[in-house]
């Protein structure tokens, strides 16, 4: 069976720093990482192939250098890996990145189960999922935690506002949550192979059969502006103490 | 000239980094206090192939050379030496050994499981008697038969207590010696004969095992004679020359974070109504540290360049091991110093730090060895033979 896992690579926010007054982001060191929960959608995928027959086929786009993302996840087990470069991609925001990958999906044909994490480091916007899903015309389950797979279908345990188990006919997308494991470790070997004795696959628009017009944006994006600071919380150490605080501020 | 380094190193450098941050960082107060680096740890450093970096795929390594052996040991170095200890000597000296100079049917045999840490190597060449004088080594391998028959002890040995396959070197012919007249052997731990005594309680790397060994008639058949008979003193020495540049990497990790640590601490602590960044005391033991950082850095990493490209490297190997020793112990000395009491304190890094970097002076050949080594290699070049 064929299992697509699409990632993201994102900006390390190890490698910047925020200044709150000047409102900018300083980059010291320009490092790019998996976005964590497309990590983790990974790690779901790669559950899969330990218990049956599965190829893993992971798509990324961006320029350049996603094939480092692409490489990484060769190393941790991916069986091929797709690079989604194209000039007409830049810019790209949720409904066209979602457009790509499904006609990725497409051209890659049987693929029975797409992943993709729940929220991207960077935008936050946690749209491609179910626009994907949108695109493909398939069913989507979204938080998802753990992964299995039933006869024709996927079962997932998701977290709403309390853990649910629910089920998907195949194919299907599956948004896993920021979170849900503890992505494996990439082995050494297959790091030094990932550069030395393999490469991605370079698909662009034209192999996918895109045009400028289905690679439009919908949302253009006006000015970037930092969110209201939050106040720092307050620790409670017993119930008492909580209860007397909120008669305090009149809650109760 | 390229000063880069290469994009797989560059990825396995921030796939080491990764696990050493996640799994090993939370575990290093553990690891000092109960003496004991945990399995399961090691477990999961075997299968992120940590123990066998620098062998070639063919016996079941990664296939990284010497460079991503430096770039493990520096990354361990950053995070805690006792595990640092117990990989180092498994793979720089330990496995090193057969991977040098065992028989193919020898590396077969054994590269696989050390190389994916299912077992684990050490390296036993000390003895009571026989310490910076190795040559002055009194075990016996007697032959009898296809067999040698092995009796004696050894010393200090790191993963002595844990390792399944140890490169042991015996007198194979007393009226030769050392030179000449000694052998090293692959040894199996479950062999009869062969005990571990008790692990020693040490200043520092508590969590790496060291034990005396003892070796009471224990047969080695004669197909794990490691290089030739007779030249095992070669072959040990072979192998220590390289374990020297990774053990240099270990101690270049050390530094880099008594460097980092001093910086944070100086930018924190106010005293005299300022910070101590703005000390000229203090900026000038910074800046020495940083100076001596940079300078071993260099040097270690063009030492792990001649030796993946076969280019001869005793003398440079010498100095990795003396200048990174001793560069790691100034360095945490005075981070000790710019914290203060605080740096005594037992809950914090420093201490441990300190308490760990002193062994790097004398294990592997003491800095006085390496001293030795560094001026045959120069007086050589120039015709004068140093007696050892």
């Amino acid at each position: 069976m064929r299992i697509v896992v699409a990632i993201k690579q994102v900006l390390d926010p190890r490698g910047f720093t925020v200044n709150r007054k000047a409102e900018k982001i300083f980059v010291n060191h320009e490092e790019y990482m998996i976005n964590p929960a497309d990590k983790s959608a990974l790690e779901v995928a790669l559950q899969i192939k330990d218990t049956v027959e599965a190829e893993i086929v992971v798509l990324c786009g961006g320029p350049e250098r996603a094939n480092e993302a692409l490489r990484q996840a060769w190393a941790m087990g991916a069986d091929r890996g797709i690079q989604l470069t194209d000039k007409l991609f830049a810019g790209a925001d949720g409904l066209v990145a979602a457009r790509l990958l499904a006609a990725a999906i497409r051209k890659l044909g049987g693929v029975e189960v797409a992943l993709t994490g729940e929220r991207a480091l960077d935008t936050g916007a946690g749209e491609v999922g179910p626009r994907l899903a949108e695109a493909l015309g398939w069913p989507h389950i979204l938080a998802a935690h753990r992964v299995g797979l039933a006869d024709g279908a996927v079962k997932v345990i998701a977290k709403a506002d309390r853990f649910v188990e629910v089920e998907a006919p195949r194919p299907a997308v599956v948004i896993v949550a920021n979170g849900a494991n503890q992505p494996r470790y990439a082995n050494a070997a297959r790091v030094i192979n990932s550069y030395q004795k393999w490469n991605p696959e370079v698909w662009n628009a034209a192999d996918l059969g895109l045009t400028e017009t289905d690679l439009a944006v919908a949302v253009v994006k006006r000015g970037l502006a930092f969110p209201a600071e939050r106040q720092p919380g307050t620790v409670l150490s017993s119930a008492g103490e909580l209860v007397g605080m909120l008669k305090r501020q009149r809650v109760i | 000239m390229d000063f880069d380094l290469k994009p797989e190193h560059r990825a396995l450098q921030k796939s080491i980094r990764e696990f050493m941050q996640e799994e090993v960082k939370p575990l290093v107060k553990q690891i000092d206090r109960d003496s004991r680096v945990p399995d399961e740890l090691l477990k999961k450093a075997g299968a992120a192939g940590l123990f066998g970096i620098p062998f070639s795929q063919k016996y079941g390594g990664m296939g990284a050379g010497e460079i991503g052996y430096c770039i493990l040991m520096e990354e361990m170095g950053r995070v805690d030496a006792s595990t640092t200890a117990i990989i180092g000597a498994h793979t720089g000296i330990g496995v090193m050994t057969l991977y040098l100079d065992g028989t193919e049917e020898l590396k077969q045999r054994y590269l696989p499981d050390l190389c994916s840490g299912k077992k684990i190597a050490a390296f036993a060449l000390t003895e009571a008697n026989a310490g910076s004088d190795a040559a002055s080594i009194r075990m016996k391998a007697t032959r009898e038969g296809d067999s040698y028959m092995l009796d004696g002890e050894k010393m200090w040995i790191t993963n002595g207590p844990i390792a399944d396959v140890l490169s042991v070197l015996a007198i194979t012919d007393a009226s030769l010696g050392a030179r000449g007249g000694a052998t090293c052997f692959a040894v199996e731990s479950n062999w009869e004969g062969f005990t571990a005594g008790k692990r020693e309680e040490k200043m520092g790397l508590h969590g790496s095992p060291t034990a005396a060994l003892k070796f009471d008639n224990v047969r080695v058949p004669q197909e794990n004679v490691i290089g030739k008979v007779g030249l095992g003193f070669v072959t040990m020495m072979k192998t220590l020359d390289i374990g020297r540049v990774s053990l240099g990497a270990a101690t270049l990790g050390g530094a880099e974070v008594s460097l980092e640590s001093a910086l944070q601490w100086a930018k924190a602590r106010h005293q005299f109504g300022r910070n101590l960044a703005n000390m000229q005391s203090l900026q000038f033991m910074i800046a020495d540290m940083a100076s001596e950082i940079e300078a071993l850095r260099s040097l270690v990493y063009r030492t792990a360049w001649l030796v993946d490209n076969g280019r001869p490297h005793t003398k440079e190997a010498g100095m990795c091991k003396l200048l990174g020793s001793e560069i790691a112990s100034r360095c945490i000395d005075r981070a000790l110093q710019i914290h203060g009491a605080l740096g005594l304190t037992r809950d914090g890094q420093i201490e441990r730090g300190w308490r760990d970097s002193r062994i790097n002076e004398i294990f592997e050949g003491t800095n006085e060895i390496q001293r030795i080594v560094i001026a045959s290699e120069l007086f050589q070049e120039i015709g004068v033979r140093i007696r050892p």
